[in-house]
């Protein structure tokens, strides 16, 4: 059995965001990153089912960014992956979810995954793209925001989450992907002597030249941190005036009287 | 030169910082009040290779550097004193000296529990009448037949109350001074030994440290550690090391609480701004973060030092000094950002006052790591 993990590497979410020098995405600089949180349920729910298989079957983790994400990748080993694939992509954060997920397409298609896990979405970008369209890309069944996952011989049942915290069960067949939701297991601490196994582990450097030949179908054209919101405003007047002046407001600013 | 950490450093330091944050974090405060680490955190810490962070995995440990081992103890106590200081005491006062001077066959026998935490270990040299002068040992050995039998006290051990492993020291002839001095690994669990008591003390209150009677207390003749009457090598030689983590121990007291009173500096309003806009409260924040700094690269040096097998006895002394003094510097002004509210125990600063104050004193006052600076200077 052969399983994949995608995994990004994102900021520290409480870091304080400046636009970089295109003004369409953030300045790294400074910024402390980290295992985007989605992707830690992923690694622990592969690496749970790769323990459950044993011997014969093999997890592989994948991210795709620069240098920095090697980071990522090895936190992943320590957790139990197998071994790792870097896609060397210094421009990563200016793809858009297409071109990511084409990559990972590309990558995978020859290789005869049983089951890729992702995370549903990134904590930066947020999309929730990547995870679908490596799926519809690769032909396989799909499901999303899984809360709960069970596989026994070929088939994933999976528990997902609705709105409302309505949930619902899903089967697919493998070949198949999921994106994994926060909550779906407790990814586990990477243990001192796996971290220093996890150093004997092979990763695979393959330069994003050798896999992306997607153009981006949506380019992200402005970044902008929101408005510092204002001091508020401070009405004056008789009680009748103000209650008109609230109401003018309520009906300009907000939907609650249209 | 090269002041980064490595990648496979950053990802155990970003691995531990979790586990602190999830673990020990929210019950600093509890193991203060109750003066006690639970021993399911023991256990957590021991699975995380805490125990055993820079022995090979053939001795049961994780096989990881002497800077793996600081960051941990570092990154442990910026959430708790207590618990760094078990896992400083443990690794490099016990496990230490029976990696570097035991046989093969005592680093079998006796590593793997140590590594694994399911033995807790110790290091038994300060007496009521030596502390400083560890040369004026009174507890005496004396060898019978293929045992030594061991009588007297030992005082202040860090660990004890657990009852493992400890790394001992006796003369068998007192007027030898350091010259009759041997060490030995002891089963605490052997009788003839004695608990007197475990200090009721002023801060690291979760951690045991422990008065001992010793009385015909007999050791099989093979628990010799090193050589007969090279003992006070062997002590002086694990306190180097010991004080790198002590270091790391300060370092992290004083990062714990610089961290809280940078924060409480920015929510803080009095006279309608943030504190943090006081220059008064700025100029604190800056000479801090200075002395953290500089006590980081002193420490991690000397560990870099240690892991290149190069002499660090000098970078180990002034490490431990430099930042056991930053530790009492840091928390004491944490504590006046916080105003009133830095003396409440729920801002925890306090505790962090109280917890710095013993990384001046023990393994080598801050006076005896002065003399170990000028000596070398001088010789
Ligand atoms: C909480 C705690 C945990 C400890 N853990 C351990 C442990 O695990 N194992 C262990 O063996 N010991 C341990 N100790 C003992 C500790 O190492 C000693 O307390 C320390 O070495 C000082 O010895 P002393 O208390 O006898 O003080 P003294 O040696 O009596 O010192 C008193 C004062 O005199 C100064 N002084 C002494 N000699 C000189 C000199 N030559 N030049 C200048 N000034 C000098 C000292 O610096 C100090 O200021 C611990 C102590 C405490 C409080
Ligand atoms: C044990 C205890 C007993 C007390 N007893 C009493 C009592 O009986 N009655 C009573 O009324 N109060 C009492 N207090 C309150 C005490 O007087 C206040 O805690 C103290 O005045 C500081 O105020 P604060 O705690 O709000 O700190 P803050 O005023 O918030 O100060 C926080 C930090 O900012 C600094 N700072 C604030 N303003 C400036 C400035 N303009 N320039 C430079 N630095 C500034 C402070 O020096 C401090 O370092 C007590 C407090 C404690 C802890």
């Amino acid at each position: 059995m052969k399983l994949l993990v995608c995994i990004k590497q994102v900021p520290d979410l409480e870091s304080r965001f400046k636009p970089n020098s295109e003004g369409v995405w953030y300045n790294e600089t400074d910024l402390a990153f980290r295992m985007n949180e989605y992707d830690e349920y992923a690694v622990e729910q592969a690496v749970q089912l790769r323990e459950k298989m044993g011997d014969g079957c093999e997890l592989t983790v994948l991210s795709i960014g620069p240098d920095r994400v090697v980071e990522a990748i090895k936190k992943s080993l320590a957790m139990g992956c197998d071994n790792a694939v870097h896609v060397q992509d210094s421009a990563a954060s200016s793809k858009d979810p297409w071109q990511i997920a084409s990559i990972i397409s590309a990558y995978a298609k020859d290789k005869g995954f049983d089951v890729i896990f992702t995370g549903m979405q990134s904590q930066d970008r947020g999309s929730a793209q990547v995870g679908v369209t490596v799926a519809e890309q690769l032909g396989i069944a799909c499901t999303t925001t899984v809360v709960g996952f069970v596989y026994d011989n070929g088939t994933i049942t999976a528990r997902r989450e609705l709105e409302g915290g309505i949930k619902a069960a899903v089967k697919l067949n493998t070949p198949a992907l999921v994106t994994c939701q926060l909550g779906l297991n407790i990814p586990r601490y990477p243990t001192l002597p796996n971290i220093m196994k996890a150093k004997k582990k092979e990763i695979v450097a393959i330069p994003v030249a050798d896999l992306l030949n997607e153009a981006p179908l949506a380019a992200t054209t402005s970044f902008h941190p929101p408005a510092k919101k204002g001091g508020g405003i401070v009405l004056e007047g008789d009680v009748g005036e103000l209650v008109d002046k609230v109401i003018a407001i309520l009906k300009d600013k907000t939907a609650v009287l249209r | 030169m090269n002041f980064e950490l490595s990648q496979d450093h950053k990802v155990l330091q970003s691995a531990v910082r979790d586990f602190v944050e999830k673990e020990i974090k929210p019950i600093a405060i509890k193991i203060d009040e109750d003066h006690m680490i639970p021993d399911a955190l023991v256990v957590k810490m021991a699975e995380m290779g805490f125990l055993g962070s820079y022995f090979p995995e053939e001795y049961g440990g994780a096989g990881l550097d002497m800077l793996s081992y600081a960051i941990v103890v570092e990154e442990v106590s910026k959430a708790c004193g207590s618990s760094g200081v078990l896992i400083s005491a443990h690794t490099s006062l016990c496990s230490g000296p029976i990696y570097t001077f035991g046989t093969e066959e005592q680093k079998k026998k006796w590593l793997p529990a140590l590594n694994t935490g399911e033995k807790i270990g110790c290091f038994m040299l300060t007496e009521p009448n030596a502390g400083s002068d560890a040369g004026g040992t009174m507890t005496m050995y004396r060898r019978e037949g293929d045992e030594y039998v061991i009588n007297g006290s030992k005082t202040f051990i860090t660990n004890g109350g657990y009852l493992g492993t400890a790394v001992l020291f006796a003369s068998h002839d007192r007027s030898l001074k350091h010259k009759g001095i041997s060490a030995f690994i002891v089963d605490l669990q052997s009788p003839g030994v004695t608990i007197l008591k475990n200090e009721n003390k002023m801060g690291i209150r979760g951690s045991y440290t422990t008065a001992f009677a010793l009385d015909d207390l007999r050791i099989p003749a093979e628990n010799l550690l090193g050589v007969e009457g090279k003992g006070f090598n062997v002590a002086m030689d694990t306190l180097n090391g010991g004080r790198i983590g002590i270091a790391s121990q300060a370092l992290g007291i004083a990062e714990g609480a610089f961290e809280r009173a940078l924060a409480y500096s920015k929510e803080r309003k009095q006279f309608d701004q943030a504190i943090c806009e006081f220059q008064a409260i700025q100029f604190k924040l800056a000479d801090m973060w200075t002395s953290i700094e500089t006590s980081k690269l002193l420490t991690y040096r000397a560990a870099c030092l240690k892991d290149a097998k190069k002499s660090y006895t000098m970078e180990s002394a002034m490490c431990k000094m430099h930042a056991s003094e930053t530790a009492t510097f840091v928390t004491k002004e944490a504590m006046q950002i916080h105003g009133g509210y830095g003396y409440i125990a729920d801002y925890e600063v306090e505790r962090m006052y109280r917890d710095a104050k013993i990384t001046e004193i023990y393994e080598g006052t801050n006076e005896v790591q002065r003399v170990v600076i000028s000596k070398l200077l001088l010789s």
